[in-house]
């Protein structure tokens, strides 16, 4: 039976996460936060070696725990990321030139088998991605709604904040619109489990989940009209600058990662 | 929705830096084609509110070769045009990646893909539109057409990127990314038959919203529920 997939992250389950828990992470500044992704985003790209990203990973891990955030749901979360890393990475550890790993398998296109070096790059791919994947997630389950919507009104220029804020809001309703659109026809006996028979169920609820969020939009209209919409939503949260010790990390982390990329990877400065 | 279906670090710096920039600079561009020609409250609510239902969509798995996901990006495209089309992809892919779904560093080159496919879809519509095709061919062809141009996008970007501590020489990525490719246009053809089939829905029961019929011309919400 198909339903709303466990596998991809619920914004509703991440939203609870961040208004109801209180653990170490959630009193972090949310600046600080975007801060490390921006940090992270850096280190997996320019680091160069397997035992420094599993390294960073496993911190990642370990922030994730301190957080008092569940493991289990993020093992579940990981399949669409581990999904497009088999996907492309998989073939490169057969294609990577290198030391095959207990001999190659014989094909009229040449030996086949996966090499040493195929297998680094896919650990080194899974971790790259998996600890931006983790912290990313970390970050979304710690910071409130209110420091979201601020922070998207003050990071994106105008019109995208303006729709990127409404997305936010909207996001919650859609899902629910959704779900009771699915939980409708499976209780008038509909199918979800083969598509091609069940294509145009398929649509029609896809099409009124489309219906319902236009019709949504026109009512919105009127309302924002009628409180004198000009082109910006006002947000009546803040969210402060972060504490001077935050600051000082962060720049920490950059220098660390910056000094790192010029002297270890580009070898731009000779040691 | 055919993504870049690489993780983060994937792209070796120089690369992440280009197409950050290329999908800054089509952002700005129609942003200030926006600012210029105006923007209506109903367009910004419309935006919005459809980047929801796009990125609520993906919710929903489709059970086609062990279940799929798709945000519609086409039908985005048809509905919002390519202004608001590619507006509404780079917002999709910012809450995509705060829930780990595409990442953070390659938002510029995921806007990139998933813009240029509500474009495609747009403007493929409108003319087969005009040849006179039927909604449902109409539609699903053009929003077939421009998946699969985002396939191929995809592909290029990073055939061109190249894979962060690869020695593989680009002949024998482009293999490997081959297969990637001919897997998205495979969902692709899924997704364009999917996108003909609601909006041939959406034009019986308001033709407005695909250009079929005036606007101001239409009835009062229907008020669908479930």
């Amino acid at each position: 039976m198909t339903t709303l997939s466990n596998h991809v992250p619920d914004p509703r389950l991440i939203t609870a996460f961040a208004e109801r828990r209180d653990g170490p992470l959630h009193r972090i500044n949310p600046w600080t936060k975007i801060g490390v992704v921006g940090v992270l985003v850096l280190a997996v790209t320019v680091f160069d070696r397997l035992a420094l990203l599993a390294g960073l990973y496993g911190t990642v891990l370990v922030v994730y725990g301190v957080a008092d955030l569940p493991y289990r749901r993020l093992i579940g979360w990981y399949t669409l990321p581990m999904l497009f890393i088999v996907s492309v990475a998989g073939p490169l550890a057969f294609l990577e030139p290198g030391t095959p790993i207990g001999g190659a398998l014989p094909t009229p296109f040449g030996g086949f088998s996966v090499t040493w070096e195929g297998l680094t790059l896919f650990l080194e791919l899974s971790c790259r991605s998996l600890t931006v994947v983790t912290f990313a997630l970390t970050a979304s389950m710690t910071t409130k709604y209110t420091d979201v919507a601020y922070m998207l009104g003050r990071l994106l220029p105008r019109p995208i904040d303006q729709i990127a804020l409404l997305t936010y809001r909207f996001t919650f309703v859609m899902l629910e619109t959704l779900e009771d659109l699915v939980k409708a026809a499976l209780s008038r006996g509909a199918n979800f489990s083969e598509f091609w028979s069940n294509k145009r169920l398929y649509a029609r609820i896809l099409g009124m989940t489309m219906l319902s969020a236009i019709e949504q939009s026109e009512r919105l209209v009127k309302s924002m009209e009628a409180r004198g919409y000009d082109g910006d939503l006002t947000l009546y949260g803040d969210v402060p600058r972060p504490p001077a010790r935050e600051l000082v990390a962060i720049a920490a982390c950059y220098t660390g990662v910056v000094a790192y990329a010029l002297v270890g990877v580009y070898e731009v400065v000779p040691v | 929705m055919p993504h870049i279906h690489l993780g983060e670090g994937s792209f070796p710096l120089w690369a992440l830096v280009l197409w950050t920039l290329i999908g800054a600079g089509l952002i700005s561009t129609v942003v200030y084609r926006i600012r210029k020609g105006g923007i209506k409250t109903h367009q910004i609510a419309l935006a919005g509110v459809g980047a929801a239902a796009s990125f609520a969509v993906f919710q929903l798995n489709i059970p086609v070769w062990g279940g799929i996901h798709m945000n519609l990006t086409g039908l985005v495209g048809i509905i919002a045009g390519p202004l608001l089309g590619a507006l509404v992809a780079l917002v999709v892919n910012i809450f995509s990646a705060a829930l780990g779904h595409g990442a953070v560093g390659l938002i510029g080159a995921n806007t990139l893909i998933n813009a240029s496919e509500a474009i495609v879809a747009y403007y493929a519509f409108k003319t087969l539109l005009g040849m006179e095709w039927d909604v449902f061919p109409a539609s699903a062809s053009a929003a077939t057409l421009g998946l699969s141009v985002g396939s191929f996008l995809m592909g290029a970007i990073i055939v061109i990127s190249g894979v962060n501590g690869s020695a593989l020489p680009r002949g024998d990525l482009l293999i490997a990314v081959g297969g990637l490719s001919a897997l998205n246009l495979g969902v692709a053809v899924v997704e364009g038959i999917l996108t003909g089939l609601i909006v041939q829905f959406l034009a019986s029961v308001r033709p407005d919203l695909v250009g079929l019929t005036d606007r101001d011309t239409r009835d009062e919400p229907t008020g669908v529920t479930a």
